[in-house]
């Protein structure tokens, strides 16, 4: 029979075609940057629904939008705000004027010319109802006024001090368009935002790609770029691929140069795959961590919120589920957060210390199946999860930590949903335990995840402090930490902040909020740009 | 009696239609009333689906805005009666997501999934003709290999057969794109995936009817007549085998649909499959209620198309029906 000798033929093929791929592969990069050619990044973070990061403002809009959007200010690696947009600023003694200096020789790519107007036509769209702006919206929450004194200065006048003003106006949902272009509907700008950046929105086919083309004109590269003028590659396409393994499988192959949200085993066998890099860039702001409903029973009770904690053992299953991937966070804010405070000693895993805790706070009965219970109730505790927010590994690591607490008695009870019912769950006070991600540039992020005010719900229902932790000298501290600009004095209250917090045991810290690119190790020169660790293309070329 | 029935063979098809058309459209009623509601009790607020979901916290003017300019602040039966009325005429409305309007976006999303849908409907029809005629009326060992492979086809699961294609035709032997491309190249995984089940499914309906056929007189007298294996295979067998095949195409085009969720996904091919996975997901309830409707319609109208080529093919079925 032909059979075998027809499937032997490809089969050559391929495997002279991989040595061949061997040979070239052990060549010299060129050391020299080359411009051209159109490089294709793969997102598994959601399609936004609109490419304008002010309207809503999440961050799928904060990834993309990092490609054609820029900002006031930036912050470099060290965590140090630089100029971008803006070159200069200054702070009026009583906190409450803030005086921009703007770059004159920018241009939108539209044309219209990059201003003190062009500024102020940007936060007065923030503040526009019609927006329906939420990140930028509450970036710029305590900016009052916004006068243009010259074409190049800005003086933006404060109802309160705000320190955190500069990190706000690092972030991609903050960042600069043409006034020109926020004219048009809302549905166009949508679909086509004019920035100031090094690549242009030309097409989107929606579930598909958005394509990016280079500007030709740009001259306004962060203070920490690596070269001037034109990014050198011509084109991005930017394509969506929802399922975490076509990603991979689809970077393996080669059709795509550069992929997020990479997933621990992805990561962990790439390692041994001579053509593929890993880049590691944990999001801002807060850290992955559970949250323990102190608003209502048995949370309530700091006893039993400390036998929790002390019941649980996190690290084992970081180690395996994860791949050693993630490193275990022993803080409530990321790790790239210079204010952040690392406090391991107090989440030490101690069971027989946690049921004496429970005993003390009266749960010292166990039921036929093993759990705790107090006046014929049992020790039961709700944890919803968002199955589109947590991904496969988390859940199983959520599994462990239920397995755990159950040997101290602890019944967890996880309830996998859609991000809706989530949402619902979380509105309507439905839940014990909870894991949220959010991400903020800067400490500041604290206000707005334990500060009692964050415990009345907006009008839509949501609440950031899912902790419900309401301590008056805790809300004091942070809105204090929120209106002093020296740095000094900032980092001392933050971590006086960050002790209450971690010593009440209303959290219980996991890991940095995962960022991985796995990308060829033909694409060099590409970084996450520091602000909220989006990927940057600017200096990036392809040498293949 | 029998005379009456054959000389109105015209105005029984027309009520036949019609009695189905207006099934259709009480089907479609009720599925954009069963959707209205399940989508407005899944606790939370649609809002945020419009505000781009996670940590939005926007300001209560926009929050009030947002409730106007979307009619979410009218009581739920004054708003099922309006959203009634706009569906009526076809208004699909705004996405809450996409900031669009939900029909254009919808019927390109449609094209991509028919191409998608057909295209393995055809391939399944193929790869079962060429299954059950190569192996049934043959000996034992054929027969058994080719129903065991059919039973194995069709309980696969189409997302662990796309990660086993995508492994082995992209990552191991990069003969195709483990993602949709345009152009016939990325149709070829996303077509095998949905396919290859169906196969399976087509090929075990139609073994039992070949097998029946293969027993009929007529075969008999045709190889009496000295037809050859495959003349009477093609010629006399293959009609009868097909007819339960066509009456479970429409099914079948139903299952597609819904198999069209996982490989649209997975391929990263945009389609209604998908637009409607991220639409529940975020409850953006304009895009899930057209999904829901226009595939509705598109399975109503397929069915129809169905049961039309069933009765042409074998005239017997429409006497059944006029019974």
């Amino acid at each position: 029979m032909n059979a075998p000798r027809i499937l032997f033929l490809p089969l050559s093929i391929v495997a002279s075609a991989a040595l061949l791929a061997g040979c070239t592969a052990t060549t010299e990069p060129a050391a020299e940057p080359v411009d051209g050619g159109t490089l294709v990044y793969a997102t598994g973070d959601a399609e936004p629904g609109c490419l304008d990061p002010h309207v809503g403002g999440n961050y799928p809009q904060g990834l993309i939008s990092t490609q054609y959007l820029e900002s006031l200010v930036s912050k470099n690696s060290d965590g140090e705000i630089i100029p971008w947009l803006a070159t200069d600023w200054t702070e009026s003694a009583d906190g409450l004027t803030w005086d921009f200096t703007l770059r004159d020789d920018v241009n939108f790519t539209d044309g219209t010319p990059f201003d003190a107007d062009a500024v102020k036509a940007n936060i007065e769209h923030l503040k526009d109802p019609e927006t329906a702006s939420s990140t930028g919206y509450l970036a710029v929450g305590k900016i009052d006024g916004i006068e243009a004194v010259a074409a190049n200065q800005v003086r933006f006048t404060l109802s309160a001090p705000d320190s955190a003003l500069l990190e706000s106006f690092s972030q991609p949902w903050v960042s600069i368009q043409s006034p020109t272009a926020l004219e048009r509907d809302q549905a166009t700008n949508c679909e086509s935002p004019v920035g100031t950046g090094p690549f242009i929105v030309t097409d989107w086919v929606k579930q598909q790609s958005v394509t990016l083309e280079r500007n030709q004109d740009y001259n306004s590269a962060p203070a920490d770029a690596e070269h001037t003028g034109a990014a050198r590659l011509d084109a991005i396409e930017w394509r969506f691929i929802p399922d975490a393994a076509t990603r991979y499988a689809a970077l393996q192959s080669g059709d795509v140069d550069v992929i997020d949200n990479a997933q621990p085993n992805n990561i962990s066998s790439a390692a041994d795959v001579a053509t593929i890099e890993e880049l590691d860039a944990p999001r801002p702001g807060a850290a992955n961590r559970i949250e323990l409903n102190s608003g209502k029973a048995p949370f309530d009770d700091i006893r039993v919120r400390e036998a929790f904690i002390r019941s649980v053992d996190v690290n084992p299953g970081i180690e395996s589920l994860f791949f050693g991937t993630a490193e275990r966070s022993y803080s409530v804010l990321s790790s790239v957060e210079p204010d952040g405070v690392s406090l391991p000693d107090v989440f030490t895993t101690d069971p027989e210390a946690a049921a004496a805790l429970l005993d003390e706070a009266g749960w010292d009965t166990i039921d036929s199946d093993g759990y705790r219970t107090k006046d014929g109730e049992r020790l039961s505790l709700t944890f919803p999860i968002s199955t589109n927010q947590s991904i496969p590994a988390e859940q199983s690591l959520f599994e462990q930590i239920q397995a755990s607490a159950k040997d101290v008695g602890f019944e967890v009870i996880l309830q996998p949903t859609d991000l809706s019912s989530w949402y619902g769950a979380l509105f309507t006070n439905e839940y014990n335990l909870v894991s949220a991600p959010y991400t903020k540039v800067g400490a500041d992020v604290l206000r707005i995840l334990y500060h009692s005010d964050s415990i009345i719900p907006a009008p839509s229902g949501y609440y950031a402090n899912l902790a419900q932790l309401s301590d008056p000298a805790l809300d004091e501290i942070l809105t204090t930490a929120s209106e002093v600009s020296d740095a000094a004095e900032r980092q001392e209250l933050y971590a006086e902040a960050q002790s209450i917090i971690v010593d009440g045991f209303y959290v219980l810290p996991l890991y940095d909020q995962q960022n991985h690119y796995l990308y060829s190790t033909s694409v060099e020169g590409f970084r996450a740009l520091p602000p909220v660790a989006a990927p940057t293309f600017y200096d990036a070329w392809l040498n293949n | 009696m029998v005379e009456q029935l054959a000389s109105r063979p015209r105005t029984r098809s027309l009520g036949w239609i019609a009695r189905r058309v207006g099934g259709g459209v009480f089907v479609l009623w009720a599925v954009a009333t069963v959707i209205f509601f399940a989508l407005r009790l899944i606790p939370g607020d649609p809002v945020d689906a419009i505000l781009g979901g996670p940590g939005s916290q926007a300001s209560a003017e926009a929050l009030a805005q947002i409730r106007t300019d979307y009619g979410l602040d009218q009581p739920l039966i004054v708003q099922y009666f309006l959203a009634m009325g706009k569906l009526a005429v076809a208004d699909f409305g705004t996405s809450y997501a996409l900031k669009v309007a939900v029909a254009p976006y919808v019927l390109t999303q449609l094209w991509s999934t028919l191409v998608l849908t057909l295209a393995s409907l055809v391939v399944a029809w193929l790869g079962a003709l060429a299954l059950t005629l190569a192996t049934s009326g043959r000996d034992r060992v054929a027969r058994a290999l080719g129903s065991g492979l059919e039973l194995l086809a069709a309980a696969v699961p189409h997302f662990w057969l796309a990660s086993l294609l995508i492994i082995l035709l992209s990552s191991t032997l990069h003969w195709l794109p483990p993602i949709s491309v345009p152009g016939p190249l990325g149709l070829v995984l996303p077509v095998l995936t949905l396919a290859f089940p169906l196969t399976g499914f087509l090929g075990q309906v139609m073994r039992e009817s070949l097998a029946n056929a293969y027993e009929q007189p007529f075969v008999l007298s045709a190889r009496a007549r000295g037809e050859s294996e495959w003349g009477v295979r093609l010629r006399h067998v293959l009609r009868h085998a097909a007819l339960p095949g066509i009456s479970l195409s429409g099914w079948a085009f139903g299952s597609l649909l819904s198999g069209a969720v996982v490989v649209e996904t997975i391929f990263a091919r945009p389609g209604l499959g998908r637009t409607l996975l991220s639409a529940v997901t975020i409850r953006d309830i304009p895009v899930v209620t057209a999904v829901a409707l226009v595939s509705a319609l598109t399975f109503i109208l397929v069915t129809i198309a169905t049961d039309l080529i069933d009765r042409i093919v074998d005239p017997r079925v429409t006497e059944v029906a006029a019974r």
